[in-house]
């Protein structure tokens, strides 16, 4: 077992713990970790809450590391982990803050189909699912590129999808940054990235990630479930990706390049993976400029994956995606750094917001969400264990002051992979699920024990303390029906 | 019975290894073996004969011997995505503190049932010491 952190966690109110600045020397700020008393238990099974202090290295960085009540040990950052840098201060960005599956992120669409209406099809419907959409480690879609269409992805993301046909307008206005951000530079991703993304656009990839037909089976805000026009036991559909290979090999040659960044630029962190670089610095330029690149892939690829979805309902239902209604609600990056101002004492300032496993929480009225969602906030969409809820949420005010407009991401896992394959009983898990309704079809055997709804915090206590502290509000929530996985 | 050459570490959200050898070489090549044994869930019967098999090598720099463990194990990863290749017969031909130039055998993935995914080897926790008994090593790979 893993081993566990002891150190001291002072009380700031019921949803927030503060690791004191003094805890090591060299911390700039302290770290506040957001979660109740239960979640803290689970939080201290691993050095998560070390990897939360050790952030609080980096230069620059500003009021606190901060760490969702989803977070669980990562490398480098925790995975959950908040940072923002001062950048006019010499702010760093680091690779390890956004992670290797830059982008990995979740989007939801709806239906107009009731449980009731489609429920005996939808066994036969993941089926078709699974059969259609590419999963699995290193799968290779249907949709294949050339070169020079590859970099016009890394420049144009989502939007590039729909010029193809794979979508409308109304997906790019309902995907965070539009699908797309701005400045991505091709040039500074290596042709090895290249060589490992040609293949993978509109394929799921492996390990955590999924795509789920769920039912909505409880509303929070009727008003924002009727703006949104969700109702109870209506269908949607939950997509988990990532940019894939092409994302891990940016990662991969950054943190590469960015550990001499620590000598040349006299940074002290605890851990090299913590390697960085000044955000104004020419090395983090270049990464600035592949990240993007990375995750404007990441966005095409998901919407690549919708498309995929819609002609399978269309297959099994036999109608038009616009008649099922089959609109997207939104699409949130879950690992990511983003240039944003805030105010910080009194002053505005230009920060290098860093999310790794954790969700942008805009609240209402903030320049960057779509006109429709102006009023009642950014969509946050929290994907929960195969056995257990998802959620719909929307950013709020508080998140603004308080967490860098930042949210939990989902779970966050307890136990690790090898233990849940060891103590998972395979048969009675698939028995479990299915008395619950479920199906699960996955393309590796390990992953179904891997991924089991006992590897992960219960998504609903996470919920809890994320609506319980402000930063986020809960709209509605979703079960299962049916999973694919990689 | 033989020593195993490495075991699996717990870590919550990725998978760790514990490797040994007898010396640096044999290091690395032995976390090389247990991190496509992590990634390969079944091999084919008969990858021994060559025939579906190429030869690839691999010339790695670094400033210090972590730094070219990382490197190396990682220039793998990459390389099998990229290639679509499962490796095989680590030979290491030449190792020391800053350079390292090898040959493995790469044979097709779809020959193989692939089970994990692992995205990178990281240097969080990464350990290599020399012990009386020769080189021991720690890491964590990213899945």
């Amino acid at each position: 077992m893993a081993e566990s952190w002891s150190g001291t966690l002072e009380k700031i109110d019921n949803y927030r713990w503060r690791i004191s600045k003094s805890y090591k020397p060299g911390m700039r700020v302290p770290g506040i970790i957001y979660a109740d008393e239960k979640l803290l238990k689970d939080i201290r099974q691993d050095k998560a809450a070390e990897q939360v202090a050790n952030v609080a290295f980096l230069p620059g960085i500003v009021h606190a590391s901060l760490a969702m009540p989803d977070i669980h040990w990562g490398y480098g950052f925790s995975i959950g982990g908040v940072a923002a840098t001062d950048i006019e201060a010499g702010g760093v960005i680091s690779p390890a803050g956004v992670g290797y599956d830059i982008n990995c992120g979740v989007r939801l669409l709806k239906t107009n189909f009731k449980y009731d209406e489609i429920k005996d099809k939808i066994k036969g419907l993941v089926y078709v699912l699974f059969s259609d959409i590419p999963s699995g480690v290193g799968s290779k879609g249907d949709i294949r590129v050339s070169e020079r269409e590859e970099r016009e992805i890394l420049v144009k993301g989502a939007e590039w999808a729909v010029k193809r046909g794979y979508g409308c307008q109304e997906d790019l206005d309902n995907t965070e940054e539009s699908g797309a951000m701005q400045g991505a530079d091709p040039s500074a991703v290596s042709e090895r990235a290249y060589e490992r993304g040609k293949a993978q656009s509109g394929t799921l990839g492996s390990g955590n990630h999924f795509l789920e037909v769920q039912v909505i089976d409880q509303l929070y805000d009727r008003d924002i479930c009727d703006e949104l026009q969700l109702t109870l036991g209506q269908i949607t559909i939950m997509i988990h990706s990532g940019s894939r290979g092409l994302g891990y090999q940016v990662c991969d040659d950054y943190t590469k390049s960015m550990i001499r960044c620590l000598q040349k630029y006299n940074i002290n962190v605890p851990d090299r993976q913590l390697a960085c670089a000044p955000v104004n610095s020419p090395e983090a330029k270049s990464y600035l400029g592949a990240m993007k690149c990375a995750a404007n892939y990441a966005w095409a690829n998901r919407q690549c994956l919708t498309h995929l979805t819609r002609l399978v309902f269309e297959k099994v239902f036999n109608r038009s995606w616009h008649k099922m209604d089959m609109h997207l609600i939104y699409d949130v990056a879950h690992n990511i750094a983003k240039i944003e101002k805030y105010v910080i004492g009194s002053k505005e300032k230009k920060l290098c917001v860093h999310r790794k496993g954790a969700t942008r929480s805009f609240g209402p009225g903030q320049p960057g969400l779509p006109e429709r969602y102006k009023k009642i906030g950014q969509p946050v969409i929290i994907p929960g264990d195969m056995g257990r809820n998802s959620y719909l949420l929307v950013g709020t005010q508080k998140a603004m002051d308080e967490t860098f407009g930042s949210t939990c991401h989902g779970a966050g896992r307890v136990k690790s992979r090898s233990a849940a394959i060891k103590s998972i009983n395979m048969n009675l898990l698939m028995k479990e699920l299915e008395s619950k309704g479920i199906t699960v079809k996955s393309s590796g055997r390990g992953t179904i024990a891997e991924e089991a709804p006992l590897a992960y915090k219960d998504v609903n206590q996470v919920v809890d303390v994320v609506h319980n502290a402000g930063i986020s509000k809960r709209v509605c929530r979703m079960r299962p029906l049916g999973v694919i996985k990689g | 019975m033989k020593e195993k050459k490495y075991q699996i570490l717990e870590h919550t959200a990725d998978i760790g290894i514990k490797v040994k050898g007898k010396d640096l070489k044999e290091l690395f090549k032995n976390a090389a073996v247990a991190m496509f044994d992590i990634i390969v869930e079944k091999k084919p019967e008969n990858t021994q004969n060559g025939l579906d098999s190429k030869k690839i090598f691999i010339r790695q720099e670094a400033q210090n011997s972590e730094e070219l463990f990382i490197n190396w194990l990682n220039e793998l990863l990459s390389l099998s995505a990229a290639k679509e290749m499962i490796f095989e017969d680590f030979q290491i031909n030449k190792l020391d503190e800053e350079n390292l130039i090898a040959q493995v055998r790469g044979v097709d993935t779809n020959k193989y049932k692939v089970n994990t995914e692992i995205k990178a080897a990281t240097y969080h926790g990464l350990k290599i010491e020399k012990g009386s008994t020769g080189w021991q090593a720690e890491v964590i790979f990213d899945v």
